[in-house]
């Protein structure tokens, strides 16, 4: 049984909207012990959320004072605006603000506003405006400079990298234990996570690495190149990506990758979006077209393409672009998923990096509720979820001394399944090994298989 | 099915009856009654077989509607057959069938009875009987909610399935402090009256039985003749909160979250107070012929309503000798019942709103064909879902209320007699008119009848679906 760890007094949450990302949030917020209200206008969607999970429900319009105050904003401790329209988002957060103390996380997707996001957060008061589309974009494009890695996260603002990569048959590393790997390789990085047939391991020194393992590695950007390099990765950056669906995340994407200087073809099929699209970006190459229709991706050149990204907004067709693709180019692959039910089959099926937008969002928020509940002496800074929520890597800055501080790792009691996997020390990464000490200022990357972490000091026994 | 997570919870039951089993153990010793051991017998058993089965945490913790269902049917009759093992193996209820009928009673704060002298009974039987009343008022699935951390949310089904009312929410987001605040509502409520029957010059014993049996809205006494030969202070703070504990707790909540304005302007409170004042008027202008002051005609009418109207059973008076329509003012009581979220049973005043609603709808419907009406409850508009449960209920219930009255009629008394028995058992309230008046009991049924009320009884408590679905065929295939 997990053990989840219940505090005496969480948040009072509220979450508006009973959409997808509102539904993670209610399961990932709810296990941590938070006092949530789930507001939404239908009340079947209401009625099956509030018997699944252990929350209060409440029908009604979230961007109107009753039914605010009926879900009890008065004392609340953080409203999260997340339906569907970012209008409804923002005027529901407004409004709880006129009346009550709390904190205000609002999504907000629509680009025109996004560009203002940070004015807009400013005058409203809000503690966070949320674009998962830009943020799905941002990790997308990082595994494009990397692109045999699986997953790239950035951390510790951007001095070190998660990177996740799967063992190839007959790599020097198969069959290699962790020990063996620093002796031989290098010292200057950490397998923080292996997945091997479904299950997850945090290794120790003895364990053996063997080809088909999905390693997390974390390390600095210039050391991480250096690893991939020496086993004998690619580390060749792409210079064309294709991009099959126009929408949001299609368009911060390419965003991204234009400034970056990487050519990018998008295909989609609406016509008025294409030209919207051609307005946006000049540089893009658009096509207007169906890019499911094999022939059509042929002629624009899927063999050629450095990178293939479908990005359209059903899950079924993007596994199935994902696997045509791989079938006949080795073009690196990134797959977007948007349901989370089926996770046990996407990770069956080889279709090269999976993304789900839903759990970046959440991430995000967690991340912040954790800092929010944190005692003083730490602060969280990132969340990342690994493995599919089975693992977290949570970056704690350490503002005070306390029992973890200037003491060699190896002294202290860490949880089982737990790793420090990184020490940012005055403006030098350091990947730690027991000698090692953490002090004030430093900020330290915690590799747990536990869950609910909201301060440094919870990783001790 | 989640077997394994059915298992834990009942396992959990057992343990928590067996703590609660050595309370009578402790009144055994302080009267030196020699009955405990019987309690301390059960309650080792209870205890150990509780702890072995809880150790074995289920990985599953989910509980769907069914496992909700079946668990709490489950729950309360495992609950009831330990239950009365005391009276049995001590011998102070010889009869098993007799034995069981009583605990069931007890827990599902019915307080029929099938003993002619109460007042032969030990101390330490008199407490247990009525400490199941307080069990079994407030429900031991909530009480377990309220102690036991379980994780994942799924289990408000436990609550559903237990507490009365068409629709069982919480009252803030958590149900283990759900489950806690309407328990600690319950303690200070039944503390409160203790003192108040202290004040009346009862001593604890008789004060703490008294308010057990007023708390759940249950009825058993502790003399033969229940209130009859108390004084007129006790009969008020007795009726008083039999009121109290009639009421929607959401309303003390609310209360307590200082919204007094929002707590009694609620519709089922304020149709409740209604009902309940009426009714009293009526009764006391039918019966003041019968007394000598206006008061004590006020008091006894007062009293039985109230009595009736929370369900818990109590009798100052001996109501058969009433006038007829004062008696068929208190047959409608017993079919109403008290407010959804209470202690008390019968069909529950929320759902006869509902119902007439429901009813004033369907005419004005006939009036004007294309009316788009819906029915509301304190302004909001009920979901379709809880209005054609709401009726699915009752014709369940005048199902269950006919079949039964028909198998208690084979033991051929009059119709009052089998009618208010019926009644009596299904609304958990105890006293029924004629042969099973206030002044008599029910041990000279028939087994079969007694068996058939014990049914009635447990179905009434639950709101019939939790022991229905124990009997459905397709819930025990794989």
């Amino acid at each position: 049984m997990p053990v989840f760890k219940t505090r005496p007094a969480g948040l009072k949450i509220i979450i508006v909207g009973a959409g997808k990302v509102g539904t993670t949030l209610v399961e990932q917020l709810s296990h941590e012990g938070h006092d949530i209200t789930i507001v939404d206008k239908v009340a079947s969607k209401v009625n099956d959320i509030a018997t699944t999970y252990d929350v209060m429900g409440c029908v009604g319009n979230g961007a109107t004072y009753l039914t605010l105050v009926e879900a009890g904003v008065k004392d609340a401790d953080l409203i999260i605006a997340v339906t569907e329209s970012d209008e409804l988002n923002l005027l529901c957060c407004t409004i709880a603000k006129q009346f009550s103390n709390c904190s205000a996380i609002s999504r907000l997707r629509n680009p025109d506003y996004s560009k203002e996001a940070n004015y807009l957060r400013e005058t409203l008061g809000l503690s966070m405006l949320i674009n998962p589309d830009h943020e799905a974009a941002k990790v997308m494009s990082r595994v494009l400079y990397i692109p045999t890695a699986l997953e790239v996260r950035s951390f510790a603002h951007g001095q070190a990298l998660i990177t996740k990569i799967k063992i190839p048959e007959g790599n020097i590393i198969d069959k290699m234990t962790i020990a063996e790997l620093g002796s031989k390789i290098t010292n200057n990085i950490l397998i923080c996570g292996v997945e091997r047939d479904g299950s997850v391991f945090i290794p120790g020194g003895s364990f053996e690495l063997a080809a088909g393992d999905i390693i997390t590695v974390v390390a600095t950007s210039k050391e991480q190149n250096n690893f991939l390099k020496s086993i004998g990765f690619a580390m060749n950056t792409i210079k064309d990506a294709m991009i099959i669906g126009g929408g949001r995340s299609s368009y911060y994407l390419a965003d991204i990758l234009i400034k970056k200087g990487i050519s990018v073809k998008i295909i989609e099929k609406d016509l008025r979006r294409c030209e919207h699209l051609n307005e946006l970006l000049p540089k893009a190459t658009i096509i207007n077209g169906d890019g499911t229709n094999t022939e059509l991706l042929l002629e624009e050149g899927i063999k050629n393409a450095d990178a293939f990204i479908p990005l359209t907004g059903i899950d079924e067709q993007n596994v199935m672009l994902s696997l045509h693709a791989k079938k006949i180019s080795d073009t690196k692959r990134i797959t977007k998923i948007n349901r989370t039910g089926f996770i046990d089959i996407v990770n069956s099926l080889d279709l090269g990096s999976v993304f789900y937008p839903m759990f970046i969002t959440a991430d995000m928020i967690l991340a912040y509720v954790r800092a929010k509940t944190a005692a003083p002496g730490s602060n969280i800074e990132t969340v990342y979820h690994l493995f599919d929520s089975r693992a977290e890597a949570i970056t704690f800055k350490v503002t005070d001394d306390s029992k973890i501080t200037g003491k060699p790792l190896k002294e202290l009691k860490i949880k089982k399944n737990t790793l420090i996997s990184y020490i940012g020390h005055n403006g030098e990464a350091i990947i730690p090994t027991g000698n090692d000490v953490i002090s004030k200022g430093d900020t330290v990357m915690v590799v747990t298989m536990q869950t609910g972490f909201d301060d440094i000091g919870d990783i001790l026994e | 099915m989640n077997n394994r997570m059915i298992r834990y919870i009942l396992c959990q039951v057992m343990r928590i009856e067996g703590v609660l089993m050595l309370l009578p153990c402790l009144i055994s010793i302080i009267y030196g009654d020699g009955e405990g051991m019987y309690y301390g017998i059960v309650a080792g058993v209870l205890i150990i077989s509780g702890f072995i089965g809880c150790h074995f945490v289920p990985k599953d913790q989910s509980i769907n509607v069914k496992e909700g269902y079946t668990v709490t049917g489950l729950s309360w009759i495992v609950m009831s057959l330990f239950g009365c093992l005391p009276f049995w193996l001590s011998g102070e209820i010889p009869s098993f069938t007799n034995a069981f009928y009583e605990t069931v009673s007890g827990f599902t704060t019915t307080g029929a009875s099938i003993l002619s002298d109460v007042e032969g009974l030990t101390h330490t039987a008199l407490f247990w009987r009525s400490f199941t009343h307080w069990i079994g008022g407030m429900g031991v699935l909530v009480f377990l909610l309220a102690l036991i951390p379980m994780s994942g949310g799924s289990n408000i089904n436990l609550m559903k399935a237990e507490s009365p009312g068409p629709s069982v929410g919480k009252l803030v987001p958590k149900i283990r402090k759900t489950a806690l605040i309407l328990y600690v509502i319950y303690m200070i409520l039944t503390l409160l009256e203790t003192v108040f029957l202290l004040f009346g010059g009862l001593n604890l014993f008789d004060s703490l039985c008294l308010a057990f049996g007023t708390a759940g809205t249950g009825g058993f006494a502790i003399r033969n003749d229940s209130f009859m030969s108390y004084g007129l202070y006790i009969r008020w703070v007795a009726a008083i909160f039999m009121f109290l504990f009639g009421l929607n707790f959401n309303a003390y909540y609310m209360m307590l979250m200082r919204q007094f304005k929002k707590a009694l302007l609620m519709e089922e409170v304020r149709i409740y107070f209604l009902i309940v004042t009426i009714s009293t008027l009526i009764i006391f202008a039918k019966i003041l012929p019968m007394y000598e002051t206006a008061f004590t005609a006020m008091t006894d009418s007062f009293f039985q309503v109230m009595t009736v109207t929370s369900t818990t059973g109590f009798g100052s008076a001996d109501f058969d000798l009433w006038p007829t329509t004062a008696k068929v003012i208190l047959c409608f009581l017993m079919f109403m019942g008290a407010c959804a979220g209470s202690t008390g049973g019968g069909v529950k005043v929320s759902r006869l709103i509902i119902l007439w609603k429901s009813f004033v709808r369907e005419i004005q419907a006939l009036i004007h064909p294309k009316i788009v009406k819906k029915v509301k409850m304190d302004g909001k508009p009920l979901e379709l879902d809880v209005v054609r449960s709401t009726t699915v209920f009752l014709a369940t219930y005048m199902i269950i209320f006919l079949a039964s009255l028909l198998v208690v009629s084979l033991d051929n008394y009059d119709l009052t007699t089998s009618f208010t028995a019926v009644l009596a058992n299904l609304n958990n309230i105890g006293p029924g008119l004629s042969l099973v008046g206030p002044t008599c009991n029910y041990g000279f049924l028939s087994g079969l009848s007694k068996w058939v009320l014990t049914f009635d009884m447990l179905a009434g408590r639950l709101e019939l679906y939790p022991i229905l679905v124990l009997l459905a065929p397709s819930l025990y295939k794989k």
